[in-house]
């Protein structure tokens, strides 16, 4: 996180609050069980929100957790390694006419 | 190839279910022959390539899971333009569609696809294969395991394991059973396009499901309606002020 000038929140809190309604929703309750199992976890999403307001109201250092809390996001969505390699660039034939195309030029 | 087995979409009659017959490797015989891979100029074939052609416009302009995905091919370096990289075309078999490692295509089986939330899925299925094509090394033709990864991913993003299309295939299940479909319909696709075994595909699906179940990109979620689509778009289109502020 950059300190000092040029922060802000990595959402709007308009995203925090509509993720936390969806979240807390019958109808996430009931996609979440029929993929999982278990019951959702909103709790994060309302902290979220919270530190939002207070970065938005009073510019509050505890804005921080923030941070921590999407980072966490971000690690828990990488956790699991990759079965391929990720290219460094897109396929070179993406964009080269079709097989026929080149056929009848 | 990597193809998406076919059903009725939502609103169809009860009763129909996925069909489980055995499909050959070559569901796309003209594919291979010389000439034109389209079929002649009977009116029959015309009325469903013309139908084809209208509702994969609608899905390309209006859909929020292919928006998301082909703004996210875009930032990976590969545009898609509807004319060369779709192609509707008739098919042997009840496949609905298949991706193309091999010419960078999307093939729509417009024999097979009967409505318009049907053809949004076969599209989303599908650019997930070439989603997958582009940002990745994926070994089609020479690695199953890399093929059963991205089918357990187009059938974990598309929506075709959504609670409601289970339903319809009269799969009634409702703990977890999201990722039984997961499994069932990856396995149905490898043996859609590969001619091994059941047990080999079931085996490859296996090693790979846990890592690539859980691979969301582009959507950073699973989108189970049109809604969550929606948020993973705005999300993604968000990414530069997220990634600078973590």
């Amino acid at each position: 996180m950059a300190d000092g000038g040029g922060w802000r929140p990595p959402r709007p809190c308009e995203t925090y609050s509509a993720e936390w309604k969806l979240c807390r929703s019958a109808r996430h309750f009931l996609h979440h069980y029929y993929v999982h199992g278990e019951r959702p976890a909103c709790e994060q999403w309302r902290r979220d929100l919270a530190n939002c307001r207070e970065w938005e109201e009073r510019r509050s250092a505890e804005a921080q957790s923030l941070c921590e809390s999407e980072r966490a996001r971000v690690q828990a969505a990488r956790k699991h390694t990759l079965v391929w390699a990720l290219r460094q660039s897109p396929p070179a034939d993406w964009h080269l006419p079709l097989p026929q195309e080149e056929k009848d030029q | 190839m990597a193809g998406a087995p076919d059903e009725s979409g939502p609103g169809s009659a009860a009763g129909e279910q996925l069909q489980q017959q055995h499909v050959a490797c070559q569901v796309f015989p003209e594919r291979l022959a010389q000439g034109n891979p389209q079929q002649g100029f009977l009116s029959s074939f015309f009325t469903n390539n013309q139908k084809c052609q209208l509702m994969l416009l609608k899905t390309l302009q209006t859909n929020p899971y292919v928006k998301l995905l082909l703004d996210a091919m875009k930032h990976s370096g590969c545009a898609v333009n509807k004319e060369r990289h779709f192609s509707c075309e008739d098919c042997d078999g009840n496949v609905s569609g298949g991706f193309d490692a091999s010419t960078s295509q999307i093939v729509l089986c417009q024999n097979n696809i009967g409505s318009q939330a049907h053809m949004n899925r076969v599209v989303t299925h599908e650019l997930i294969h070439a989603f997958d094509h582009c940002r990745a090394h994926v070994h089609w033709f020479t690695d199953v395991r890399h093929l059963a990864c991205s089918e357990v991913r187009a059938a974990n993003l598309s929506g075709d394991c959504s609670l409601v299309n289970e339903i319809f295939r009269l799969h009634f299940g409702l703990k977890q059973h999201h990722q039984t479909c997961v499994r069932d319909r990856a396995i149905l696709s490898i043996l859609a396009v590969r001619n091994i075994s059941k047990e080999v595909a079931q085996k490859a699906v296996d090693e790979v499901f846990e890592s690539c179940f859980n691979d969301h990109e582009p959507f950073g979620r699973i989108p189970h309606n049109k809604t969550y689509a929606r948020y993973a778009h705005r999300d993604f289109q968000n990414r530069d002020r997220y990634y600078s502020n973590i």
